[in-house]
């Protein structure tokens, strides 16, 4: 071989060599998973919540048959939306996009939806009087202190100096968390919440939150959904899942994901056939998830602050129409945990709406009685396919979310915000996370 | 004026030290395994977006060479290396792109090839390669928290290039090449959340980098 020819054919070979790998690698990588999924079987997704919705859509989007059971008379979980009572739509769930640096903030931005960044100024109840700030930064405490002890809120801010005169800014702080202070773990919050990812800024919706899952989300699958549907038993013990509901009807499939509420799932409501394994139920007891309401108190005068933190009735007070294109006087009052309890077992709307406007006129020198027009009460403790309102760490927790999230048999799969380990729980997009991971697991398990 | 002398007297002096400096440009192709699993779950996650995210596949390179001067057939010498990849989607009211940056500095040891082969070198490159990857989002960097979307990643990378070397003219050389490489690399936990707005939902915070080159080399001085 003379040198040229030797050149010639090492040139040839060395293109030919990197280009064609590179060529057939590229047709051998698609841009997305599962291009074909092969699954021809079919999936029951039990809850038309979040976590529901986006799953059925993702199986749409793959051609795979599929079926919502929802228990209550409409989608969309714990979102959800009142029209009349004020002049802009009021979220009666979910509200706060919490950051954008998510896929919900993907979809808005896709879906032109209107959202405003939510930096409205807060004030505190403290010693019986509105103040801008507080003494000592309490909340520094709870969000970087990595050090903390697996106790819970209450006592880590008594080791930490704040005392009683702060008992309802901690409620507060619990509040936002969806707990009562004494529940929640000052440790496995902090530990559960290390793969935030999305973003510290809150943002809110010009129409609802509601409004976002109804017409980018619930659209797409809306023929699919089964209303009125309480799933009461789901028998897994055959090749073959079989699903019975409250009026005794039978539904077959060959996998079943499940988006219901962790209190729906600790509860026994719906009885597992053969049960499931003592460790994924020990999991579930130990997410936690207390009681929750809203109320919106609608005013002719606009006598209130931005946001008042810290009432002994109610911990967070907001106007509800930042935000919002109209400006009613709307103040909403967002409790949680022991003052939710609290408030529910007075049981009536009016008795709680007066316990509310009570505290009020005493922060406000009796402005809120005065100027006091409707109430709206949102008690999603009541609700029996909520029973409170989003999953939170407790003290011992350990890795109980990983453990309730994972399959079962290749044919159970968990969803919702409580199986979301990725530091997105309590949170739609947390849910909707759950959604799409679990069909990712479904198919997966199919080809394997 | 004094940093401008300085500047100068630096330049003399790799000048006069250099057998040969070396600049190129190629055309990259990389496979990065875990990297495609974020973007595959990126789009198979947004059935709203018909229009897809491309993985990180190709993307262009350019690097310089400098060669200590030796008379022996190894020759030794340090590379330098920018490498950019680009993966742009253009949806109604969301155009999303990922820019992919690395930039390796490394150790190079060169074979010459004599007599009949004359012209023909390969060289071993050893470097240390890190990464920067922003998110745009309709253009404009991706900002939240008033932070710019971005994530970063270190490696080792390990090269082999083979070129031939055609005189053009007297001091011009002109050399095709082909390179080859793979790159054991760490990327930061906030990879996954630029891409995926996730983190630690779909991969490890590593991943394996195959890459292939094809390119032109340009001798500057010899």
């Amino acid at each position: 071989m003379n040198r040229r020819k030797f050149l010639k054919q090492t040139t040839l070979l060395s293109i030919g060599g990197l280009l064609l790998p590179s060529a057939l690698l590229s047709s051998c990588r698609p841009d997305t998973l599962f291009e074909d999924s092969s699954f021809q079987g079919k999936v029951l997704i039990i809850g038309a919540g979040a976590a529901g919705l986006y799953a059925g859509y993702i199986l749409k989007s793959k051609g795979i048959d599929f079926q919502i059971l929802e228990a209550a008379p409409n989608y969309g979980g714990r979102t959800g939306k009142i029209t009349g009572f004020a002049n802009f739509p009021i979220d009666t769930g979910a509200q706060w996009m919490h950051g954008k640096n998510s896929i919900i903030g993907d979809l808005a931005k896709k879906s032109d939806t209107q959202i405003t960044l939510d930096d409205s100024s807060e004030k505190f109840w403290f010693n019986n009087e509105i103040v801008s700030s507080l003494p000592q930064d309490i909340n520094a405490i709870f969000l970087d202190d990595y050090t903390a002890p697996d106790v819970s809120f209450a006592e880590f801010a008594v080791q930490k100096g704040f005392g009683n005169e702060y008992k309802n800014i901690v409620e507060f702080i619990a509040g936002d968390s969806g707990a009562a202070a004494s529940h929640i773990s000052a440790y496995w919050k902090i530990k559960e919440e290390e793969y935030w990812s999305s973003g510290d800024e809150d943002f809110k919706f010009q129409e609802t939150y509601f409004d976002l899952i109804e017409k980018q989300i619930a659209i797409h699958v809306q023929d699919q959904i089964q209303l009125n549907t309480a799933v009461k038993q789901i028998d897994y013990s055959g090749s073959t899942i079989t699903v019975t509901d409250n009026n005794s009807n039978v539904y077959t499939a060959d996998k079943v994901i499940i988006t219901v509420p962790i209190t729906i799932l600790k509860s026994g409501d719906i009885e597992f056939v053969p049960a499931l394994p003592t460790e994924k139920t020990t999991a579930f007891s130990k997410i936690g998830m207390d009681a929750g309401m809203k109320v919106f108190l609608k005013f002719n005068t606009k006598f209130f602050d931005e946001n008042i933190f810290g009432g002994n009735i109610c911990a967070s007070y907001s106007d509800d129409s930042i935000g919002k294109v109209q400006d009613d006087n709307v103040l909403l009052a967002f409790i949680m945990g022991q003052q939710a309890e609290y408030l529910t077992s007075l049981g009536s709307d009016t008795a709680i709406t007066n316990a509310l406007l009570q505290e009020l006129d005493t922060m406000y020198n009796g402005q809120a009685s005065a100027s006091f027009v409707a109430s709206h009460v949102q008690n999603w403790t009541t609700n029996p396919f909520v029973r409170g309102a989003y999953s939170y760490s407790t003290v011992g927790m350990g890795d109980a979310r990983k453990v309730a999230s994972e399959s079962v048999d290749k044919k159970l799969y968990f969803a919702g915000e409580a199986m979301n380990v990725n530091g997105h729980h309590q949170t739609v997009h947390g849910a909707i996370e759950t959604g799409y991971r679990e069909v990712i697991n479904l198919i997966k398990d199919v080809r394997k | 004026m004094r940093a401008l002398f300085l500047l100068l007297f630096l330049f003399r002096l790799i000048d006069t030290q250099a057998q040969e400096i070396e600049a190129d440009l190629s055309y990259k192709y990389m496979f990065a395994n875990n990297w495609d699993k974020v973007i595959q779950t990126y789009n198979f996650s947004r059935p709203f977006l018909t229009e897809k995210q491309p993985l990180f596949m190709h993307g262009i390179n350019g690097s310089v060479s400098y060669i200590f001067k030796s008379e022996n057939k190894f020759k030794q010498g340090i590379n330098a290396s920018y490498s950019h990849f680009n993966s742009y989607a253009e949806n109604v009211n969301f155009v999303n792109q990922y820019n992919l940056h690395f930039l390796n500095v490394g150790y190079m040891l060169r074979y010459e090839s004599t007599e009949k082969l004359k012209g023909l070198t390969t060289d071993f490159i050893l470097s240390a390669s890190s990464s920067a990857l922003f998110r745009n989002v309709n253009d404009e960097p991706f900002i939240f928290d008033d932070t710019r979307s971005k994530a970063f990643g270190i490696g080792g990378d390990l090269s082999v290039r083979t070129s031939y070397s055609f005189n053009l003219k007297n001091k011009i050389r002109l050399s095709p090449f082909v390179q080859i490489g793979y790159t054991p690399y760490l990327f930061s936990p906030n990879t996954e959340a630029v891409i995926n707005q996730t983190s630690g939902l779909v991969s490890p915070n590593f991943t394996d980098i195959f890459s292939s080159q094809i390119g032109l080399k340009f001798r500057l001085r010899e």
